[in-house]
């Protein structure tokens, strides 16, 4: 009973909350903003483009290589705790597991993550 | 007048300045009145003051930038010459207090007894967009179309790596803080990456106001408000400025011109006060100086210069006949494309 009554109360105090940012910011920003002051601030000057773009993520090298090696860590621990009772067939698991995550090493090799810049 | 207005009303005035040609010398030191408090953006600003002669080339550039003041607002024209769409602003002579009639028009905008001052542009997008198009983005295909009346960017070939990424192409001031005040620029941009540049408006005569904004954009607003006291061979400013390692916040070798100086050695000649002769002898272009620079590498390039070798590198580049027409233009033959 207790339980359901401190969920409720969190529940409550987590509305109330909201109710009154809702509330604050209701009252500073009355009526919707009108097109010129949608605009971006470029000091005047004007934009000739929609700002949605697609524009090029330069550390996801870095990122692949993070993954690639994460994820072996990851899955060895485990590995190494059974691999004494399971065997052969464990190391053959471990060996395709390292062989798919070494393709993506090399493709971050080839795409020159291992260039110091 | 509410007691919340009336402690708002003792609080700095926030004030964004539009510095046109030939403004007051007293305009570089409002910053340091502590009644003003002079923002970085429009949206933060309270009251726009309008400082010296407007080349009528700029006064769309002004209408947009009253505009994205937010409510309520109003406009201060410190000896500048009356506009049409500024009718009722504040008007302050040489001879009368700036910080005084600041002080009052905040006062009397808060009270109420000065109305807000309205939108001057319509209330319209760039473009007409609702509804059309099959789910009413304004155009037809996935990057087609014109979302809140701007045509989408088109993809165009990085200069880095020749990946074609969209490129995103703004006018950058005449009114930027960061830049020299009257510079506008048309900026190509992938990603932060600086990719095509041309000069819309060249910065006004006689800025020396570079030392404090070099301050100011290597983080140091102190010591930018402190240079502005611009007391000759004050050493504890410099020893303030080598204390603070600042030098080495930036890249070397950055924006070398001909006669060998770099943003570094520039950036020492300003803090030491030594006047160095002006470079403008170079055949220079900002697109050789700016192109493949990172924003903030760019900011620091154009602001290291001083103002006659940075009008003289603008002047070499070709600017467009009238670029505002041409950037309309632009627009709606984009949307045109698109709807067709």
């Amino acid at each position: 009973m207790t339980t359901i009554i401190s969920i409720a109360g969190i529940l409550a105090l987590a509305v109330l909350f909201v109710g009154v940012l809702r509330a604050a910011g209701w009252s500073d920003f009355a009526g919707s903003a009108t097109a010129p002051q949608q605009r971006p601030v470029l000091g005047g000057g004007d934009p000739q483009t929609h700002a949605w773009q697609r524009f090029h993520v330069r550390y996801y090298t870095m990122t692949l290589l993070f993954v690639a090696f994460e994820m072996e860590m990851m899955f060895m621990y485990p590995w190494a705790v059974v691999y004494v009772a399971e065997g052969g067939k464990a190391l053959a698991e471990m060996g395709m597991f390292l062989a798919i995550l070494s393709v993506g090493i090399l493709y971050g090799w080839r795409e020159g993550i291992f260039r110091w810049e | 007048m509410s007691w919340i207005s009336r402690l708002a009303a003792r609080a700095p005035v926030p004030v964004f300045i539009a510095q046109g040609e030939s403004a007051p010398d007293a305009l570089a030191r409002l910053a340091l009145n502590p009644a003003i408090h002079v923002v970085d953006s429009p949206r933060a600003a309270c009251i726009l003051l309008i400082s010296g002669r407007i080349p009528s080339a700029l006064a769309d550039c002004l209408n947009r930038l009253h505009d994205q003041l937010p409510h309520p607002r109003a406009t201060v024209l410190w000896q500048s010459h009356a506009m049409e769409p500024f009718s009722n602003a504040v008007e302050v002579d040489a001879s009368d207090d700036i910080a005084n009639a600041l002080s009052a028009t905040f006062a009397d905008l808060l009270a109420g007894d000065r109305p807000s001052e309205a939108d001057i542009l319509p209330d319209a997008p760039p473009n007409e967009w609702r509804g059309i198009g099959p789910h009413g983005q304004g155009g037809k295909g996935m990057m087609g179309g014109t979302p809140y009346g701007r045509p989408m960017a088109k993809t165009d070939d990085d200069i880095r790596d020749g990946l074609s990424l969209d490129a995103y192409t703004a006018d950058f001031g005449p009114f930027l803080p960061m830049f020299p005040a009257g510079l506008a620029l048309t900026l190509t941009l992938q990603g932060d990456m600086i990719q095509a540049v041309t000069v819309a408006h060249p910065p006004f005569e006689g800025d020396t106001a570079a030392r404090e904004r070099l301050l100011r954009l290597l983080g140091l607003s102190a010591l930018a408000l402190r240079s502005l006291h611009g007391q000759k061979g004050d050493g504890t400013f410099r020893r303030l400025v080598r204390l603070s390692r600042a030098r080495a916040a930036i890249p070397a070798d950055l924006g070398r011109l001909p006669d060998g100086s770099d943003v570094r050695s520039r950036f020492d000649a300003m803090v030491t006060g030594l006047q160095t002769a002006p470079a403008s002898d170079t055949d220079m272009t900002l697109g050789d100086l700016l192109v493949g620079l990172e924003w903030h590498e760019a900011l620091l390039v154009i602001n290291s210069l001083d103002n006659a070798t940075l009008r003289g590198v603008c002047a070499r580049m070709d600017a467009p006949p009238d670029s505002t027409n041409d950037a309309t233009h632009a627009d709606h033959d984009m949307h045109a494309e698109h709807m067709g």
